[in-house]
């Protein structure tokens, strides 16, 4: 399927907070009903948890450009949210590191 | 003696008079004859003439025109006295060297522009993909929305330029490219409506659960190309052209109706013509500017086995086309058999969630799943489909509720209320994967054993979601598990049971 009949030739997101590692999230309980294919493969692959951006036009093989449109589209009829990614965890301590390093010598 | 002479002089003036009078009245005789066969040799002459200029000016071009097999009523020798003469003969003669020689011009003609036209449309249809593939990545690569903006246009006029290439193409013989894998109907008019100019007026309804086998799909993808094509050049900018796909008895039709200003009796005659394929289409004569639509659909319908008609009026006033796929073209969607395009982790493809309808991947798989202990068809209505309709049930574009195969497993996960998730799907995880997988061989793959394990890894964050359908899946597979191992035990032999009963036990 090419991307222009994906989003009905529109190249421009109708919002642009969107990012590539922006987590998508399916709200539960609006119908499908009159949302494209591929809107709906969005849906269901959102469906079980978060998915960023990136990997959603991953799984949907479209580009991520065209996944911003369909996520943007999505999220103006209410069946997604969208939320900043996960802050990465603080690295851990230099004694932890330290005594984990120490622990595998110890073993090798 | 005197007296004698002027007697003499008057009888031989006399004889000599008579003798000028009979010979005068003999030529007069003569003449007229002769005027007579001069004047028919004449007429005669005119008619012969008028006879070869009748050949040149009707017969000729006639046969030229219908060749010698076709001949057109009413024209044949002008002159009816001339039948079964030498000269008739002979013209007759003349018409089989020339209507030999001019098949033979026009086939050699023909063949060499078919050659010419197809070469060179091969070269382009390949360049026109080449240029498709450096698109989609640039389309990968570029975020921008000015640049997509950019890139979509011209992935489109790539698209329609690919397409008429492809039609001539197909029209001098050759294949139509592409080999698919076998695709939802649905996909295929979509993919069809991508190839057109006005691809935004083009609104498709209609749910069939059909898809189209692989060998077809390009053929189909091309016709059905062809006539949005035609049904929107031929309408108003601002009007619909409608798409209906339906599944029929023998097959299905994909039904295409336009608002515009349809065709009149010799139109619809000979678009008819074209798309019965019967008649070998000749390229150098297809109007000016050449019309290849209907031929190449002809050409396509005959080689494929399907058949299109567009001699009804569409509702709106326009040409209604109807394409009918026979049987034979077409497969129901076997969820089991398709590949994942959609390349999700096992536990997103087993969780299901709303069936994406046109899609043969994602949905049809998810889907697939629970309902494979039952026999996997897809049009047979389930009859606990209609039931319950919660907020989620997906409904067709009509707004009707949609038959969904998957109702064991929804109609059970509607019954308990919404479980934490966590602890069940942990001790689920546990015991489901071996249960399943030992004591149900024969529905056990209807389970995906990956959803256990993909839902320790699944995020749980936003994931509330679907956790009562799961749940209700884990018990399930579970009670299944429990009642074989009670069949074994009992020396019953159970393997497929009731699992939907048994669950309403365990979970009530």
């Amino acid at each position: 399927m090419r991307p222009y009949v994906v989003t009905d030739g529109r190249s421009q997101p109708t919002r642009n907070t969107l990012d590539l590692v922006t987590l998508v999230i399916a709200a539960d309980d609006l119908p499908l009903t009159g949302l494209s294919p591929e809107k709906r493969d969005l849906m269901e692959l959102c469906g079980p948890g978060a998915l960023s951006v990136a990997e959603v036009a991953g799984h949907l093989s479209l580009p991520v450009s065209v996944t911003k449109v369909l996520i943007a589209d999505l999220m103006d009829s209410g069946h997604v949210v969208t939320r900043a990614p996960v802050p990465s965890a603080r690295p851990s301590e230099t004694r932890i590191l330290q005594e984990v390093l120490d622990g595998l010598r110890a073993r090798l | 003696m005197k007296e004698q002479i002027p007697e003499a002089v008057f009888w031989s003036v006399a004889v000599g008079l008579l003798a000028v009078t009979v010979l005068l009245v003999r030529q007069r005789g003569i003449t007229a004859r002769l005027r007579r066969r001069n004047a028919e040799l004449a007429e005669d002459v005119l008619t012969r003439e008028e006879e070869v200029r009748h050949l040149i000016a009707v017969r000729l071009p006639a046969l030229e025109d219908h060749g010698l097999r076709h001949p057109v009523p009413g024209v044949g020798p002008r002159d009816a006295r001339l039948a079964g003469s030498g000269f008739a003969k002979s013209l007759d003669h003349v018409l089989e060297r020339f209507a030999t020689a001019v098949e033979r011009a026009q086939a050699r003609a023909d063949q060499s522009a078919k050659a010419a036209l197809k070469s060179s449309m091969r070269s382009i249809q390949a360049l026109a993909n080449e240029q498709q593939v450096a698109i989609s990545d640039m389309q990968d690569r570029h975020d921008r929305p000015d640049v997509l903006r950019d890139l979509l246009e011209i992935d489109h006029t790539n698209a329609q330029f690919g397409r008429r290439a492809q039609a001539i193409a197909v029209l001098c013989g050759s294949w139509p490219g592409r080999q698919r894998s076998t695709s939802a109907l649905i996909e295929v008019v979509r993919g069809a409506t991508s190839r057109v100019r006005d691809y935004r007026r083009v609104q498709i309804h209609g749910q069939a659960d059909i898809a189209v086998e692989s060998r077809s799909v390009e053929p189909v993808v091309l016709t059905i190309a062809e006539l949005l094509d035609n049904a929107a050049r031929h309408s108003q900018p601002n009007t619909k052209v409608e798409v209906n796909v339906q599944s029929v008895h023998n097959g299905a039709c994909v039904i295409i109706d336009d608002a515009g200003v349809g065709m009149d009796g010799q139109a619809t005659e000979r678009a008819t013509g074209l798309l019965s394929g019967q008649h070998a289409v000749d390229v150098t004569r297809l109007d000016d500017p050449p019309q290849f639509g209907f031929a190449v659909i002809g050409v396509l319908a005959a080689r494929y086995g399907f058949s299109v008609s567009t001699d009804t009026r569409s509702p709106y006033g326009g040409v209604r086309a109807v394409v009918f796929l026979p049987s034979a073209l077409l497969r129901h969607r076997d969820p089991a058999e398709e590949p994942p395009p959609v390349t999700a982790p096992p536990a997103r493809a087993a969780v299901p969630g709303p069936a994406s309808d046109g899609s043969p991947s994602e949905g049809a798989r998810a889907a697939g799943a629970p309902a494979a202990a039952a026999p996997a068809s897809a049009s047979p209505a389930d009859p606990a489909s209609e039931g319950p309709g919660p907020a989620g049930t997906p409904t067709t574009t009509g707004g009707l509720p949609r038959r969904r195969r998957r109702d064991r497993a929804r109609t059970a996960s509607d019954a308990p209320p919404a479980t934490s998730t966590t602890t069940t799907s942990a001790t689920a995880t546990a015991t489901e994967p071996a249960r399943t997988g030992a004591a149900d061989p024969a529905s056990g793959r209807g389970f995906d054993l990956g959803s256990g394990f993909g839902s320790a890894a699944r995020p749980h964050d936003g994931g509330g979601a679907r956790s009562a359908e799961e749940t209700a899946r884990r018990i399930a597979a579970f009670a299944r598990g429990t009642l074989h191992g009670r069949a074994d035990r009992n020396g019953v032999q159970n393997p497929s049971g009731t699992p939907h009963e048994d669950e309403g036990n365990i979970q009530g």
